[in-house]
């Protein structure tokens, strides 16, 4: 089954934020009131939130001796083995595998609250609702319930420039090794996200290095989860092996002092 | 008795100072289910976990491994003489674990909904088995604190019937959070044959009958403490690239495990020296030297694993560099390793009681430091920085207070230290 998955080349995006209105539209999440921060010039808001789960990121970033914007764009990677489904005690995170759509969605009923899901993101990106006495857990979907209708996930629709593309991953790859190959002097020689946290399904490229945008650039390249899986894998073995010990331990103490009574009362 | 203990065991200004907190802790946790957690506490979006997570979770859980440790060391490995410890301990694992449960409830985004994990599986996250591991052990620790009330107040039926079912309780428990947690055929019929053999031949006489308490109730307790005690290491193995490599490591949920026995036996020397003060009993300071003894060598190979770890991972660096986390680190070595390791050591500070309860507090604060560096000092601030509201330790320490209430409450009026322990005849055989 195809991986599907989105490319963002930052190269093409000219900062237009139409991605940022079309998901908030789709997904019904109401504006932010705009507030001053340290940072760069015009990216509002300061970061992803609650309501906010696709944001363009502005970035002042020195190119050939003159300062220019590039953008960036943060919102769920949808990793391939995401750490916040392992993480997730009640499944309440879940990977999709259709023909349609591989995204990383989120079932709100299910959900303890408990937050691992935040810990494990190495992306950052689950946001949970700190001030509401009924908190959930939110975060872009890629637009699940689009692409189960045949339809581009919002962004990619809204897009005007073509720097987002939704389509096979494996072909996505192509392309943007493509890009790069043609233009090798613009491009960055990055695909972000072919590796990193073991590969996701949020491809970017761009013309500078992406520690310069404020992405995570020292992501492991593996499944997040890899270590704490091994960790997992041990429990059926200790189980046996503890109850074997124990049960063991127990009789060969009795039977070294059989003779003596059992203690009335200890 | 009522009459004698009645006036012993009164906490005076330190009960009214304990009942305040209590009632602050509890007015805010009110607060914090009317509005929400972000009214109460700094927990942000880059610091999801914080104090709650680190001291009432980690560390908290870690303090009342005390009950598995004396549990396991006179009923299956043959410490009989630590027997009149047991009981105290036991407690204050139950109550431990009633009041984390508590704790849980108020970090929690959506408590309501904690009967999910009995609904929705996911074997694969840490979070889940942690989450069955202690809801199978509060039952073991409830089970195994009965007697007490049977013996309280007479019933020597339920303790008859107790006696033949609890085998049976602990043996589905195991199968049940076997089948859950494995999800393997092969694996969960492998420990039942173990298990139900081991039953068997205890029922046909092959075994001795432990005639204090079935001695697969104590397996249980075990094997659920172990399984959760490193379980809450695994739970940071999902985050390498957030918890510094001064913490991080592979071997964490062996760490975890090794020092939550560590600490709970801190935590048993602790409690008996106070409670003896408090409640006027003679002071099991023979026990105690021993326990010390065991304490000392628990903390040598502790050091030894924490030490190779460090090595052979290649993080020395970090650990000397300037930062505020290899400080923590140090206070942690320092304060709840080398300088307790140093009083058990010496002869003359292990033989008394000032010595091993000195060492032991030392421990069990050198244990919850640990924990709080895992959980808040070892997390990379990527986003933002995070200290504990006050209101946050505020709930913590209601929640702390009334579990010391509720303890001194039922030491006063439960058969829990030895001298009071089966006053009616027809109990002699009473487990505990």
């Amino acid at each position: 089954m195809a991986v599907k998955a989105l490319l963002i080349d930052t190269v093409r995006c000219t900062g237009c934020r139409g991605c940022q209105v079309a998901c908030k539209q789709w997904n019904k999440r109401p504006a932010e009131k705009t507030e001053f921060f340290a940072g760069p010039g015009y990216q509002n808001p300061k970061d992803l939130s609650k309501d906010t789960w696709c944001l363009v990121t502005y970035n002042e970033v020195e190119i050939g001796g003159r300062f220019e914007w590039v953008f960036g764009k943060k919102q769920c990677m949808h990793c391939l083995v995401p750490a916040c489904v392992s993480a997730c005690p009640v499944a309440a995170l879940e990977r999709v595998e259709t023909e349609r759509s591989s995204a990383v969605i989120y079932h709100k009923h299910k959900c303890l609250g408990c937050r691992y899901c935040m810990l494990a993101c190495p992306f950052l990106v689950p946001r949970f609702e700190f001030d509401s006495p009924n908190p959930y857990i939110t975060k872009c979907t890629m637009c699940f319930d689009r692409q189960e209708q045949g339809e581009l996930p919002a962004c990619a629709k809204a897009c005007p420039t073509g720097a987002i593309t939704f389509g096979d991953r494996a072909e996505l790859i192509a392309e943007a090794q493509r890009r790069i190959a043609t233009n090798p002097s613009v491009y960055h020689h990055h695909i972000y996200g072919l590796e990193e946290a073991g590969g996701t399904c949020v491809l970017h490229i761009s013309n500078v290095p992406f520690e310069q945008l404020g992405y995570f650039t020292d992501i492991p390249h593996r499944a997040l989860a890899t270590t704490a899986n091994t960790a997992m894998q041990a429990i059926p073995l200790v189980m046996f092996g503890a109850a074997v010990v124990l049960g063991l331990s127990y009789q060969l103490r009795n039977r070294t002092r059989q003779g003596e009574p059992p203690r009335a009362h200890g | 008795m009522a009459a004698t203990t009645q006036t012993r065991g009164r906490l005076g200004l330190t009960g009214v100072i304990l009942f305040l907190l209590f009632v602050l802790g509890a007015v805010l946790a009110l607060y914090r289910f009317g509005r929400g957690i972000g009214w109460v506490s700094n927990l942000n979006q880059g610091y999801p976990w914080g104090f709650w997570i680190g001291f009432d979770v980690l560390a908290g859980i870690a303090l009342a491994a005390g009950g598995f440790v004396l549990a396991a060391g006179v009923h299956i490995f043959g410490g009989e003489k630590y027997h009149p410890l047991v009981r105290p301990a036991i407690l204050t694992a139950f109550l431990g674990y009633i009041f984390f449960i508590v704790a849980l409830l108020v970090d929690l985004g959506r408590p309501w909904m904690i009967w999910d994990m009995i609904i929705w599986h996911h074997h694969e996250s840490p979070m889940f088995e942690v989450g069955w591991c202690v809801m199978c052990y509060t039952f073991v620790l409830l089970l195994e604190f009965l007697p007490a009330v049977f013996e309280r107040f007479g019933m020597s039926g339920a303790l008859r019937i107790w006696h033949s079912l609890t085998p049976l309780l602990a043996l589905a428990l195991l199968i049940v959070f076997a089948i859950v947690l494995t999800h393997s055929a092969p694996w969960v019929i492998l420990l039942a044959a173990v298990l139900v053999i081991f039953q068997l031949g205890v029922w046909a006489g092959a075994i001795r009958r432990d005639p204090r308490v079935p001695t697969l109730l104590v397996m249980a307790g075990v094997i659920f403490s172990i399984l959760h005690q490193s379980s809450l290491g695994s739970l940071f193995l999902m985050a390498p690239h957030k918890l510094s490599p001064i913490w991080y490591s592979p071997i964490l949920p062996v760490l975890f495990f090794v020092s939550a026995v560590m600490a709970g036996m801190g935590m048993v020397i602790v409690e008996s020296t106070l409670s003896s003060r408090l409640f006027g009993r003679g002071l099991e300071l023979n026990l105690l030297q021993g326990l010390g003894r065991a304490l000392s060598w628990t903390l040598l190979i502790y050091l030894a694993i924490r030490a190779l770890d460090l090595l052979l991972r290649g993080v020395a660096a970090e650990v000397l560099s300037a930062s505020p986390q290899a400080a923590w680190f140090w206070v942690e070595i320092v304060v709840g390793l080398l300088i307790p390791l140093a009083i058990l050591l010496t002869p003359e500070f292990a033989a008394s009681s000032a010595g091993l309860f000195s060492a032991a507090a030392l421990v069990v604060a050198g244990l919850i430091i640990n924990r709080l560096n895992v959980a808040i000092v070892g997390i990379s601030a990527r986003y933002d920085t995070y200290y504990p509201h006050w209101m946050e330790i505020a709930i913590s320490a209601g929640i702390v207070s009334a579990g010391i209430l509720v303890f001194v409450l039922i030491c006063r009026h439960f058969p829990v230290f030895e001298e009071k322990h089966a006053p009616d005849p027809g109990l002699r055989t009473g487990a505990s």
